[in-house]
């Protein structure tokens, strides 16, 4: 493994390090020839805007799958700080503070996750599964029927701009490249690979495989309390199932931007691919007058299409490997 | 877990299983007295009969999820709600182009195996990993049932007796429950009780590599439970669709969820080979009770969903437990 990731940038096999990058690039080409106004600076400005969130949560969650982990959790998770969130601003809480407020309030969901998948030994899927059914129910709750409007905590979350950019974008990056220095260069980062290459292995060779983990979800869910802040101030609005649609998207953006759903290999440059294709697909779809309800065959289909050509060409180069 | 010995295992699962049916009872019971103390409706035989319809449709996808569960190699099928959806649209889009409803009805069980096997040729030939596979023909399937239906519902069954299936009873019993949920329990559990198929698929859920070597295909067997789970769903389409008389094309989100908090709270080890139809049976039965008390108790069905991950999250750890317990007894 530890050679593999010399050569490419995360751990990807070469092969499929090219994938999204290539599948993006196509996509690219084709909405540019379709729509006139899709390769122009607002709307490219869009697309940006409308995927930090995605991006935030995608980020944290590639480090869970490495692990051999999910979490399906995310999406409501984000709708409850989403709310939390929203109160505070309507509340005229200092926007710094309700930052705080909502990554800790995030940070202490995601801790729900990981306590009940590292201390209690249940299964990500199905412990992620039941926090989500929670975590919806508790927005349900406080949300109590009346939908909460809020202004952004900040321009700087919203629409503001830096060289032409969105702001909120120059975050991502940042975040992004924390991600990468730690899953490449720090201890955290290379037990989060040995646990979800070898588990006992890496248990036996020293690694604190529980606080690996723990840590994990911990991390994922203080990104999907700073996600929750950006999908306000874009959204405005809170409702009873705000967010529900993230989670999936995230999961897609992880495994289309070439992570192991299976642990052990996979990156978080990978993901950022990932992300900015799903994001593309679903502005361009609405430019090139596809109904939006089209969104989710075309996303269902990348999935299958991307992980397909992962998991072909991961047995083609194993048959050559193994004939040589 | 993977380091035991085969033997021990193999005792200790047969009595985690005797207790996970004595267990279901037990809360079977607990819940019902409970629910009967809070509402002197709850037990008047009528409350109880009509109740079970409401376990039909979610009975049919918990079947499908636990044979596939129970085929190991990370089996799970999170398309079940979306299969159903689609299944159901296609049916209602069939129905209103003057096919008949019933031969409808027909097709959109070819539909759900059709969709079904989608699933297990992307698992088992493609080799993707089970819950990407169906994540992506989950976002396929309920996107497609979206698109088809333009967004709105398709309606139209209303004909030849149809609603008869969803909202018609037998001696008190739901029309749905006796000649639908019931039969298929008991077709399930007689396949994996005495057939060689069900024999296969327990050996293939509990070690895929041994199976091989026996001369049994891990990936046959599980292509075809995929298969059947897509039927299945399929069958709940056009059993939701007699109820409802209309095609709603969101009409199964949420039940993956639900399918699989049935299969896990039943006894279905969420990584193949140990677990029972019946366990599955008495676990819909729980969730129903369960969810017609609290609605009988007054709060609102969306809580429901809250007390359904409480549960799943308990029963998983109920049987870790469990496992646990036995290990250190030995």
């Amino acid at each position: 493994m530890g050679e593999r990731e010399g050569r490419s940038w995360g751990g990807l096999g070469p092969v499929r390090q090219l994938v999204v990058p290539a599948l993006l690039a196509l996509e690219l080409l084709v909405f540019a020839s379709l729509s006139d106004s899709f390769l122009t600076g607002p709307n490219l400005a869009n697309v940006i805007l409308n995927s930090v969130d995605l991006a935030l949560i995608a980020g944290g969650l590639t480090l869970v799958i490495i692990l051999g982990g999910i979490d399906v959790s995310t999406g409501p998770a984000l709708g409850v700080v989403a709310w939390v969130v929203g109160t505070s601003t309507v509340a005229g809480t200092p926007a710094a503070l309700t930052v705080v407020l909502a990554i800790a309030l995030g940070a202490l969901l995601g801790l729900v996750n990981g306590a009940i998948v590292s201390l209690l030994n249940v299964t990500a899927i199905i412990a992620t599964l039941g926090t989500a059914a929670m975590f919806q129910t508790a927005l349900f709750g406080l949300w109590g029927g009346t939908d909460l409007f809020a202004p952004p905590v900040s321009r700087y979350a919203a629409t503001d701009r830096l060289l032409g950019v969105p702001t909120v974008a120059f975050l991502v990056l940042v975040v992004y490249a924390v991600l990468w220095y730690v899953t490449r260069y720090r201890a955290f980062g290379r037990h989060v690979y040995a646990v979800g290459n070898d588990t006992e292995a890496a248990r036996l060779s020293g690694v604190a495989v529980r606080r690996v983990s723990l840590a994990a979800y911990v991390l994922v869910g203080a990104l999907v309390g700073l996600a929750a802040v950006v999908y306000m101030a874009r959204v405005g609005v809170v409702q009873a199932t705000s967010g529900t649609n993230l989670t999936l998207a995230a999961i897609a953006a992880v495994v289309v931007g070439g992570t192991s759903i299976t642990g052990g290999r996979g990156s978080v440059v990978g993901t950022l691919f990932g992300v900015l294709f799903i994001a593309v697909l679903q502005n361009g779809v609405v430019l090139t007058g596809v109904p939006p309800l089209w969104n989710g065959v075309l996303v269902g289909m990348f999935i299958l299409v991307a992980v397909g050509i992962d998991v072909v060409s991961e047995r083609l180069s194993a048959r050559k490997a193994a004939t040589r | 877990m993977s380091s035991m010995s085969l033997r021990p295992q193999r005792l200790r699962v047969t009595n985690l299983l005797r207790e996970r049916t004595a267990l279901l009872l037990v809360l079977i019971l607990v819940t019902s007295v409970v629910m009967s103390v809070i509402s002197p409706y709850f037990l008047v035989l009528d409350n109880l009969l009509t109740m079970t319809q409401f376990g039909a449709v979610i009975g049919l996808l918990a079947l499908g999820q636990t044979l596939v569960l129970l085929g190991g190699g990370g089996g799970i099928d999170i398309s079940v709600g979306a299969t159903l959806s689609l299944c159901g649209v296609l049916m209602g889009l069939v129905v209103g182009e003057g096919v008949n409803v019933w031969a409808a009805a027909g097709l959109a069980l070819a539909a759900g195996l059709l969709l079904g096997a989608l699933n297990g040729f992307a698992v088992t030939v493609v080799g993707i990993p089970a819950l990407i596979a169906t994540l992506g023909t989950l976002y396929l399937f309920g996107s497609a049932a979206q698109v088809l239906a333009g967004g709105t519902q398709v309606g139209g069954f209303d004909q030849a007796g149809f609603s008869f299936l969803g909202t018609g009873t037998v001696a008190g019993i739901p029309a749905q429950v006796l000649f639908v949920l019931l039969p298929a329990y008991a077709l399930a559990a007689w396949v994996m009780r005495r057939s060689l198929f069900g024999r296969r698929v327990y050996e293939v859920g509990n070690n895929g590599q041994a199976s091989r070597l026996v001369g049994s295909s891990p990936a046959r067997t599980r292509f075809v439970l995929y298969c059947v789970s897509g039927l299945l769903a399929g069958l709940g389409a056009v059993v939701t669709n007699s109820w409802l008389l209309v095609a709603r094309p969101g009409a199964g989100e949420g039940f993956e969820l639900q399918s699989i908090t049935i299969a896990v709270l039943g006894g279905t080890y969420i990584f193949g080979g140990r677990g029972r139809v019946s366990g599955t049976l008495l676990a819909v039965l729980l969730i129903v009770i369960l969810g017609s008390g609290l609605q009988l108790a007054g709060v609102d069905p969306s809580w429901q969903g809250g007390v359904l991950g409480v549960v799943l999250v308990l029963a998983v750890v109920l049987n870790n437990a469990f496992l646990r317990g036995r290990g250190e007894r030995r």
